[in-house]
């Protein structure tokens, strides 16, 4: 008994010998997703962040925009990288404390895809009056499809339309069960664009100012207490950023760090469009910028009593300077 | 009326609370005595012993309303309706001052400077320790030594106190002084102070979609939401305030020079690149640092004494001026508390994700509004409502247009004079196609309709084609041996299974819903009816048969009824798992329906609307429940009998 006891004594001993010298080893959490290829991973494998920031920077793995803004309600993650739009106003909609503190990534909208043979693009949108679509309800293509019916005066009203999983509705096209379907995805996209074609081409999204992006958000808790830690991230993001050539090796890490093959990560990294700190505060965060504005039009698609100025307050463009 | 009774939600909450309360404590009361009366005369195990009780049914209801009432802060808001006004408030003063207490060890254990030392002297010893050797010259090397050297003389400089300069001194000083007079300011109490009429303008707790309201609605609010203001200066003004001192100024100007240098050698250097690369990179992390050490964030450990007193008394002094609140907060708000977020106050804990039961009532009554104009009904669809349904729409439902197509002739073209003259085939294809005038009937129209329509059908179809399949199954070897292996197969499948299947044969419309759901029925009304009628006494059927009865005579009048409880039993069980399998049913290609409300609300996580729909289902649920054992009693009243 006694011994035991000594060598309880003597092990607890040693142990704070040693955690002496490892004093405060501060350590901040990051959400992040796999198979999102974003430039920044590279900053993640070889730790810029951490010596950016001077503190263990702790990545953790989401699958949903949701679990993040839940894990950050909890506590437990300090930065989400790349969370989507929808999720994020969601989240302020409940009246969750999180801020928007910078754009993480901007690509395409996702398609609506036409059934081929109905003869109908942008043109003579106007003819999907009265049709049947298929729309995952309150995601980013949710959102999409909104724009774009908008853009072409289509009466929403005037459709059925019908709640579907992007795999599902992707199916209900092939049968013609649908008229359109709105997707989002690889593989689903792939399996509609075999039936169907886009309403709207990649050139006409960009001329006509759809597009979708994902956010850097944070915790005000987190924010206020730790402003430096903050400015430390996007700085280290935007160098990581700006720092990416598209080198065959710059490839192979981000597709190693976000677990995909080289190929698919090629063509996803590709598509992504990364906007320095300086385009952000332009053409995002400035006046009347594309950050507020989206965020409000997307909270209407979930609620009408959106309030547009409610939302503005989130978003913060502070630590972009 | 139904404005009055949004509004005053948390009084009529207050009322049922009490309500509950006494017929909780009086049915137990009543229940207790009852106990006591019969407990002679009654055996134990003896079915008859279970009858009746309502006591302990109405005891079990107003226990679970109370607990709900409880965990979704319900009591709390009922009898403090300003609490979380007052909470918000002072989440208001707790986040003002948050990155003056974070930076103090009354916030985080460490002051910030003194973790701000640890982590750069780590970093410095790693930078020593990973010093590139191959690829600067010793010359180059030594400077870098230097560099280091000197920024970690600056961490030296500004934790000693002696350094500190004065001016920083004198600010800090002076917020801690500041700091004394918002803890005198929160222990004068809130007298004379009164919310304006703006504060007082808002929408109640819980009632808009503002859940808490943010502006100050009491004295006690005022107090500290004036402190806050006063606190956000404050803590403007600290995180402003740097420890410049002129011993690390002249250090600052001699490593910037050292550091331009070293750049500058970076960039004529020769060599190959990835010697350059190495340099770059090393070089830069020695800024970085450099950076990082030279804008005074470090401040002797001591210089912060008094403002981490003046924090700790501000605290004191807030917990003195919340008063009863705190106990409020513990007793009646279980969870973590009032969240003040940028725009709005709200609720975390259980409240957060439990509704409370009036809410839950209220965005119950808005849904099950009729008037979509007002902001009734869900998505364009009314909860449960009646409409004129066109009969020329069910005739063309139910003849299809190849009949049309099928009649000889052409379908008509527009003339020379642009006018078109309809033909027979014509008129007979927008018969098939129920463009046609017949009159209209009331019928039911809705989101708890379509469900209800969808569960009805499919449960029909499963005990018309179930009941009948089961009771030959239970009497004939050919039945029972050619389609028990059929059954017995698809039965175990859950019926999720089924559901990729369902969209690609079915497509979109109810049909494929209603079949999901008749497979789970089906298979419930064939194993019920089937040990229904195979349990049939042998004796009975003989007697029967003795008696001259027929075949038909038997079925009909012996095993039929001798099979009813099993049947009936499988009607119950299947009208619950058809509801369970609802949602994911709705979930296919949703358009309408409860289980199609839950699935959106669940992408924005609108908790009240969720458990609207899940309360929905229980009360259908249980309505349908009651109704069959209605039923039983009046078909089988021998049941349990025998």
């Amino acid at each position: 008994m006694n011994k035991t006891f000594k060598s309880v004594l003597t092990a607890s001993a040693i142990t704070l010998a040693t955690a002496s010298t490892a004093f405060a080893a501060e350590k901040i959490n990051v959400a992040f997703f796999l198979e999102w290829a974003t430039p920044n991973m590279i900053a993640k494998v070889d730790k810029s962040y951490d010596k950016a920031m001077g503190v263990d920077v702790n990545w953790v793995d989401f699958s949903t925009g949701t679990a993040m803004t839940e894990a950050m309600l909890a506590g437990d993650i300090d930065i989400s990288y790349s969370q989507g739009l929808a999720p994020f106003v969601t989240a302020i909609q409940q009246g969750a404390p999180l801020k928007m503190v910078g754009i993480a990534v901007v690509y395409e909208a996702n398609d609506c895809f036409v059934r081929n043979g109905l003869g109908i693009d942008g043109s003579n949108a106007s003819e999907l009056e009265g049709k049947t679509v298929a729309v995952p309800l309150n995601t980013m293509a949710d959102f999409a499809f909104r724009k774009y019916m908008a853009h072409y005066n289509v009466d929403i009203s005037t459709m059925k339309i019908v709640d579907q999983a992007p795999p599902d509705g992707a199916k209900s096209l092939a049968d013609g069960a649908v008229d359109m379907a709105c997707i989002f995805g690889g593989a689903s996209s792939k399996a509609a664009g075999e039936v169907g074609k886009p309403i709207m081409s990649t050139q006409a999204k960009v001329d006509a100012g759809i597009g979708s992006f994902d956010v850097i958000s944070v915790t005000e808790k987190f924010a206020t207490e730790n402003p430096d830690l903050v400015k430390a991230f996007m700085d280290a993001t935007d160098e990581v950023n700006s720092a990416w050539k598209g080198t065959e090796e710059q490839y192979k890490i981000v597709a190693d760090a976000s677990g995909m093959d080289l190929a698919t990560t090629k063509s996803q990294v590709d598509a992504f469009i990364v906007p320095s700190n300086k385009e952000q505060m332009e053409k995002y965060f400035g006046p009347n910028g594309i950050a507020a504005e989206a965020a409000a039009s997307l909270g209407l698609v979930f609620s009408d009593a959106t309030d547009k100025a409610a939302l503005a307050k989130t978003i913060d463009a502070s630590f972009l300077e | 009326m139904l404005e009055w009774l949004s509004d005053n939600r948390s009084s009529i909450a207050a009322v049922i609370i009490v309500l509950l309360a006494i017929t909780f404590v009086v049915s137990i009361f009543i229940g207790r005595r009852q106990t006591v009366l019969r407990a002679k005369d009654e055996v134990f195990g003896d079915p008859e012993r279970t009858k009746g009780g309502w006591y302990w049914a109405v005891c079990g209801i107003s226990a679970l309303l109370l607990a709900w009432f409880y965990y979704s802060w319900g009591v709390g808001r009922a009898y403090f309706p300003s609490a979380a006004n007052e909470m918000c408030q002072i989440a208001k003063l707790e986040e003002s001052i948050s990155p003056i207490t974070a930076a103090l060890p009354i916030g985080s254990r460490y002051y910030k400077s003194t973790l701000l030392v640890a982590r750069n002297n780590n970093q410095l010893a790693d930078l020593k320790n990973e010093l590139p050797t191959e690829a600067f010259t010793a010359e180059e090397q030594a400077e870098l030594k230097t560099i280091l050297e000197q920024t970690s003389r600056l961490i030296t400089n500004s934790s000693d106190p002696a350094n500190l300069n004065k001016e920083s001194e004198a600010k800090l000083a002076a917020l801690g002084d500041q700091l004394k007079e918002l803890t005198n300011e929160l222990r004068a109490g809130p007298q004379g102070l009164t919310p304006t009429s703006e504060a007082l303008a808002q929408p109640k707790w819980g009632v808009s979609d503002i859940e808490i309201p943010v502006l100050p609605m009491t004295a006690k609010g005022v107090l500290f939401d004036a402190v806050a203001t006063k606190g956000q200066e404050l803590t403007s003004t600290f995180v402003k305030i740097r420890n410049h001192i002129p011993v690390n100024d002249e250090l600052i100007a001699d490593t910037k020079e050292r550091i331009a240098a070293l750049k500058k050698a970076n960039k004529t250097a020769e060599g190959d690149e990835t010697v350059a690369e190495t340099r770059n990179a090393y070089v830069k992390a020695v800024e970085r640092i450099f950076k990082r050490l030279d804008d005074g964030f470090i401040f002797p450990a001591k210089s912060l004494d008094g403002i981490n007193t003046a924090i700790g008394e501000l605290n004191d002094a807030k917990d003195e001026a919340r008063g009863s609140l705190g106990l409020i907060d513990a007793v009646f708000f279980p969870g973590d508390g009032v969240v003040k977020s940028k725009t709005q106050c709200t609720e975390q804990g259980s409240a957060r994700w439990l509704p409370k039961p009036t809410d839950v009532v209220a965005t119950f009554g808005k849904l099950a509004n009729p008037d979509l104009e007002s902001g009734g009904g869900y998505r364009g669809f009314p909860l449960l409502w009646w409409k004129w349904l066109p009969v020329g729409d069910v005739v063309g439902f139910v003849v299809p247009d190849w009949i049309a197509d099928a009649w000889p002739g052409e379908y008509a073209r527009h003339g020379a004079d642009g006018k078109i003259e309809p033909n027979f085939k014509d008129k007979l294809l927008s018969v098939a196609q129920g463009e046609v005038e017949l009159g209209s009937i009331p019928w039911l129209d809705g989101h708890i309709w379509d469900s209800l329509f969808r569960v009805l059908v499919a449960l029909g179809l499963g005990i018309f084609i179930g009941v009948p399949l089961g009771l030959f199954m239970g009497v004939s070897k050919f039945f029972k041996s050619f389609f028990d292996p059929l059954i017995e197969l698809y039965r175990p499948v859950p019926p999720l299974a089924w559901a990729p299947l369902i969209l690609t044969i079915f497509g979109i419309q109810d049909d494929g819903k209603i079949f999901l759901l008749f497979m789970v029925a089906f298979a419930i009304m064939v194993i019920s009816a089937r040990t229904g009628a195979s349990g049939t006494q042998l004796s009975k059927i003989r007697a029967a048969h003795s008696l001259g009865s027929t075949d038909r005579q038997i079925m009909w009048n012996v095993i039929l009824p001798n099979a009813m409880p099993e049947i009936l039993t499988g009607i119950r069980i299947a009208i619950g798992v058809c509801w369970g399998t609802l949602v994911a049913a709705e979930m296919l290609a949703g358009t309408t329906g409860v289980g199609f409300i839950e699935n959106i609300a669940r992408t924005v996580s609108d908790y009240e609307l969720i458990w609207v729909t899940i309360l929905i289902m229980g009360l259908l649920g249980l309505m349908f429940d009651l109704m069959m054992r209605w039923v039983i009693d009046k078909t089988i009243p021998w049941r349990g009998k025998g």
